[in-house]
C-alpha cells in the first residue's frame, strides 16, 4: 500500500495581487470580476464600494459576499483577511457560498505581502486548505520609475513578485517602458513581465504560478524560474543576472543563484536556513529552490523570514540532482550565503554508533 | 436592488472539493443501486463494473468503464419476482457471486447465485445456493475476494432467531467447485438463536433497534484467519476463522449504547494497527444522527480502543436536505488487480452528503480532503442524492451509486 497523497493537490490556490497606491489594482480587479474566465474563482477585495458592480450582473448577495453572473464570487474583507479566508472555506463546505476552486486576494496598497503569506502558512485551518500560488505585483507604467527610486515598499513588492504586470502602458512612450523594465529586471531578474492596459488581463495569466503538485513532472521546475536550469547558472557565473548596470537607490537588491552538488542532511540545511532568516530575515526577500536532502528532492520556498512547509517531491523532475537555490536579497553577497550553507552543510549530525 | 441572500445548500445544488465528475450514467432508467460493486478485468482487456440493484425489478447491471468518461451499459438482468433484491455482489476473475434477499421470510429464491461472466454480455448461471427458510430472508451481503470462499450475511433454513430482527448471521460457503457450493463455517452472536445457552443480548431502544445481525463480513489475504464483521447493533466483531468449523471471537467493540447502533463495515489497516469502522444511517432527516466513521486502535486485538472519528459532514447543511444523512459504505481495499488500496486514504459514501475522501495519516486528526455531492437526481423520492456505495479502481477513479434513481457517478479525485 505504497500510494500516498499529493501534499499539495487538495489545497485551494491563492493568488495575491499587490501594487503600489495608484498602480491600478482597483481597475484590474473590477475588470477581472466580470471576465468570463472567472467561474469558480473567489476574489477577496478590500471594499466592495470601490469596485462598483453593475447590479444586473449580481445573482446572489449576502452581507459581504456577492455571486456574479459569470460564477465569480466577490467577497469583501470583513474584519481581517485571516478571518475572511476561514469564513469563505467554512461557508463553501456547508454550501453557503458556491464552490470555488481558487482565490485571488487584493492586498491594500501599502500592505507588505509577507504577513499575508505568514497567515496562510501559520493558521492551521488556512494551511490545511489553501496554498499560496503566486504573488502578482502591479507596477505603474507612468510613475513606476519614481516609485522604485523613492519607495522601499515598491521595491520590495517588485522583488518578491512571481509575475509583474506593468499598467497604464497606453499612457507612456516605449522608451520609458524600456527604462522601467530595466529597473524592474535589476530587482527581479526572473519573473515574467506583462504589459496591460486599462486593467485588461486574462485570468489565466494570473494562475498556476506556483508548485501545484508534489508529483514531479515537466512543469515542476517552471515556478522556480529559469535560473535553475544549467544555462542560467552559467549565466549567473558570468554575472548576467547580477545587475552590473548599477544605478538608483536599489542596486543593493539582487538575485543570487546557488548550486550545491553535495547532498544536504535535512538538519544541516534547515539549520543554515534558520540562521540566515534569523540574522537577515528582512533582507531575504524571496527564496525558491529544490534541495537534495539525502538524495530526495525537497522544494523550498520563502518570502522574507517566512519559509513555507517544505514539499518532498515523489521523484526528481530531471536528471539534475544538484541542490539549486535562488535568493532575492538586499545587501547580501553570494559568497556569504554559499559559505554559510557549505559550512553548516559540512557539519553532519553525530553518528550514534557506540565506540 | 440586490437579490435576497440565498443558501446554496439546496438539494439540487452540486457541491465539490477536489473531485470532478467525469461521467454520469442513469442505467437505462433503473438508477437505484444497492451496495454491490465489483470490477472485472476481462480477457480482452475491458473493465466491467458490476452493480447490484437496490430493489426489483432489476437484478444486476454490467457497465463497461474501460474509458471512464464514456461508460457503456452492456447488460442488465431481471429478478424473478418483485419481492426480491440483489443488493450485493462480488467478482473474482470471471466468477461473480450475487446475493438475494427477500422482503419477508419464507420466500424463494433467497440465497446466492454464482455466475460465469467470462462473456460479460451474457452471464451464465453456474449454481444457486439456497438460504431460504421459514425464518430466513436470505442473503444481504457477500464478500468474495479469494476465488474460493464466500463470506456472507445470511439466514438459513435451520436457523430460528429469538428476535426476527436477528435473522442474518455469518456464514462461509466454499465454492472451489462453483457448481457445488457447500457451507463450511458459521458464527452467530451468542444468545440470538433459539436454544442458545447465552441470554439474549440487551437491545437498543426500539427507535434504534436494527438487530443483532451481520452486515459486512470481510476477510483479507493479509490475514486470512480473521473475519472483520460489522454486526449491526452488535458492534464490530473480529473472528478467528483459522478453524472454520470452530470460529472464535477475538475482538469485540461496540459504541452503542450510547450511540444509535448499526455497525456496517470494519476495515482493517493492517500495517498501522487500525480499524476504520463505519456506521450506516438508516433513518431519514437526521433521525438517527450521528452516524459516523470511527478510527479504532486495534494493536491489541483483545482491547480495541476508539481514538477518533472522521470529521462528519456539517449537520446544518445536510440533515434536512432530504433522505438519509450519514456514513454508510467504505471502499474496502479489495485485493485483486483493479482495486485502489491505501493505508491512509479512505473513501466513503454518506447518502445525501455525497462521496467523501479522508486522509488518515494522522489517525488522531483525520482530514477531509475531497468530496462530491451530486445535485438531487431526477425523480428521486428522497429529493436529494443518496449515495449508497463507492468503489475506487487502481486508476484512482471513483465510482459511486445512488440508492434510488441517480445511477452511477464516475469521478476523478485530485489528491
Amino acid at each position: 500500500m505504497t500510494w500516498s497523497r499529493d501534499a499539495l493537490a487538495g489545497k485551494i490556490p491563492v493568488t495575491l495581487v499587490t501594487g503600489f497606491l495608484g498602480s491600478g489594482k482597483t481597475t484590474l480587479i473590477s475588470k477581472l470580476l466580470l471576465h468570463s474566465g472567472m467561474r469558480r474563482v473567489a476574489v477577496v477585495i478590500n471594499e466592495i464600494g470601490e469596485i462598483g458592480i453593475d447590479h444586473d450582473l449580481v445573482t446572489v448577495s449576502s452581507e459581504n459576499i456577492t455571486l456574479l453572473a459569470n460564477g465569480c464570487i466577490c467577497c469583501s474583507v470583513r474584519t481581517d483577511l485571516q478571518e475572511t479566508l476561514r469564513d469563505l472555506f467554512a461557508q463553501r463546505r456547508v454550501g453557503e457560498v458556491f464552490d470555488f476552486d481558487r482565490v485571488i486576494v487584493e492586498t491594500t496598497g501599502l500592505a507588505d505581502p509577507a504577513p499575508v503569506v505568514q497567515t496562510l502558512g501559520s493558521d492551521t485551518l488556512l494551511a490545511a486548505h489553501y496554498r499560496l500560488d503566486g504573488l502578482i505585483t502591479l507596477v505603474d507604467g507612468l510613475h513606476g520609475v519614481g516609485q522604485i527610486d523613492q519607495q522601499t515598499e515598491a521595491v520590495k513588492q517588485i522583488a518578491i513578485a512571481d509575475k509583474i504586470l506593468v499598467t497604464k502602458t497606453d499612457l507612456v512612450m516605449s522608451d520609458h517602458l524600456e527604462t522601467l523594465c530595466g529597473r524592474i529586471r535589476q530587482l527581479n531578474s526572473q519573473s515574467p513581465i506583462e504589459f496591460i492596459r486599462q486593467g485588461e488581463v486574462d485570468p489565466k495569466s494570473l494562475i498556476d504560478l506556483g508548485l501545484s503538485s508534489s508529483r514531479a513532472s515537466l512543469k515542476t521546475l517552471q515556478f522556480l524560474g529559469e535560473a535553475l536550469t544549467d544555462d542560467a547558472v552559467s549565466a549567473d557565473v558570468t554575472g548576467r543576472y547580477l545587475g552590473q548596470k548599477s544605478s538608483g537607490h536599489n542596486a543593493a537588491v539582487k538575485t543570487l543563484s546557488l548550486r550545491f552538488t553535495e547532498p544536504f542532511e535535512w538538519l544541516s540545511f534547515s539549520s543554515a536556513l534558520e540562521l540566515l532568516t534569523t540574522l537577515r530575515g528582512p533582507d531575504l526577500l524571496r527564496l525558491k529552490g529544490i534541495v537534495n536532502v539525502d538524495g530526495d528532492p525537497v522544494v523550498i520556498q520563502g518570502v522574507q523570514h517566512i519559509i513555507d512547509t517544505p514539499v518532498k517531491m515523489d521523484r526528481w523532475p530531471s536528471d539534475d540532482k544538484d541542490s539549486r537555490l535562488v535568493f532575492i536579497v538586499r545587501n547580501m553577497e553570494i559568497d556569504v550565503i554559499r559559505n554559510l550553507f557549505q559550512a553548516v552543510g559540512a557539519i553532519k549530525s553525530a553518528s550514534i554508533s557506540p565506540t | 436592488m440586490l437579490n435576497a441572500p440565498q443558501s446554496a445548500s439546496r438539494a439540487d445544488q452540486t457541491l465539490s472539493l477536489n473531485m470532478k465528475l467525469l461521467a454520469h450514467h442513469e442505467l437505462a432508467g433503473f438508477g437505484g443501486l444497492g451496495e454491490g460493486m465489483g470490477m472485472q478485468l476481462t480477457s480482452d482487456g475491458r473493465r466491467i463494473l458490476w452493480l447490484a440493484h437496490e430493489s426489483a425489478p432489476k437484478n444486476f447491471s454490467g457497465v463497461d468503464v474501460t474509458d471512464p468518461k464514456n461508460p457503456k451499459l452492456i447488460v442488465q438482468t431481471e429478478l424473478p419476482h418483485m419481492k426480491l433484491r440483489s443488493n450485493s455482489l462480488d467478482v473474482v476473475g470471471n466468477i461473480m457471486v450475487v446475493a438475494y434477499q427477500a422482503t419477508t421470510v419464507g420466500i424463494k429464491p433467497a440465497g446466492i447465485d454464482i455466475f460465469d461472466v467470462s462473456q460479460p454480455e451474457t452471464p451464465r448461471l453456474l449454481s444457486h445456493f439456497d438460504c431460504s427458510g421459514p425464518y430466513s430472508r436470505g442473503v444481504h451481503a457477500v464478500w468474495f475476494v479469494d476465488g474460493r470462499y464466500v463470506h456472507m450475511s445470511s439466514g438459513a433454513s435451520d436457523f430460528q432467531p429469538r428476535n426476527p430482527l436477528d435473522d442474518q448471521f455469518y456464514r462461509i460457503i466454499d465454492i472451489i467447485d462453483p457448481e457445488k457450493p457447500v457451507e463450511v463455517g458459521r458464527w452467530w452472536y451468542p444468545g440470538t438463536r433459539e436454544g442458545d445457552e447465552a441470554p439474549p443480548p440487551p437491545r437498543l431502544p426500539a427507535k434504534f433497534d436494527t438487530g443483532f445481525r451481520t452486515h459486512n463480513t470481510n476477510v483479507f489475504p493479509e490475514q486470512p484467519n480473521r473475519a472483520f464483521v460489522g454486526y449491526i447493533d452488535g458492534g464490530a466483531v473480529v473472528l478467528d476463522i483459522s478453524d472454520m468449523k470452530n470460529i472464535k471471537v477475538v475482538s469485540q467493540w461496540n459504541h452503542s449504547p450510547p450511540f444509535n447502533g448499526f455497525t456496517h463495515t470494519v476495515l482493517p489497516l493492517f500495517d498501522r494497527g487500525l480499524w476504520i469502522v463505519s456506521d450506516e444511517c438508516v433513518q431519514d432527516n437526521g433521525a438517527d444522527w450521528p452516524k459516523l466513521v470511527w478510527v479504532v486502535d486495534s494493536r491489541n486485538e483483545a482491547n480495541p480502543v476508539p481514538i477518533g472519528t472522521f470529521p462528519a459532514p456539517p449537520y446544518d447543511a445536510f440533515a434536512k436536505r432530504g433522505g438519509r444523512f450519514g456514513a454508510h459504505n467504505l471502499h474496502e481495499n479489495l485485493p485483486g488487480p483493479t482495486s485502489f488500496r491505501s493505508d491512509t486514504i479512505i473513501v466513503g459514501s454518506f447518502f445525501n452528503a455525497g462521496v467523501r475522501v479522508y486522509d488518515t495519516s494522522n489517525p488522531y486528526q483525520v482530514q477531509e480532503i475531497a468530496y462530491f455531492v451530486p445535485g438531487a437526481p431526477k425523480l428521486s423520492p428522497a429529493g436529494a442524492i443518496q449515495l449508497n456505495d463507492v468503489y475506487v479502481d487502481d486508476r484512482r477513479i471513483v465510482y459511486t451509486v445512488d440508492r434510488f434513481t441517480g445511477g452511477l457517478y464516475i469521478l476523478e479525485m485530485n489528491i
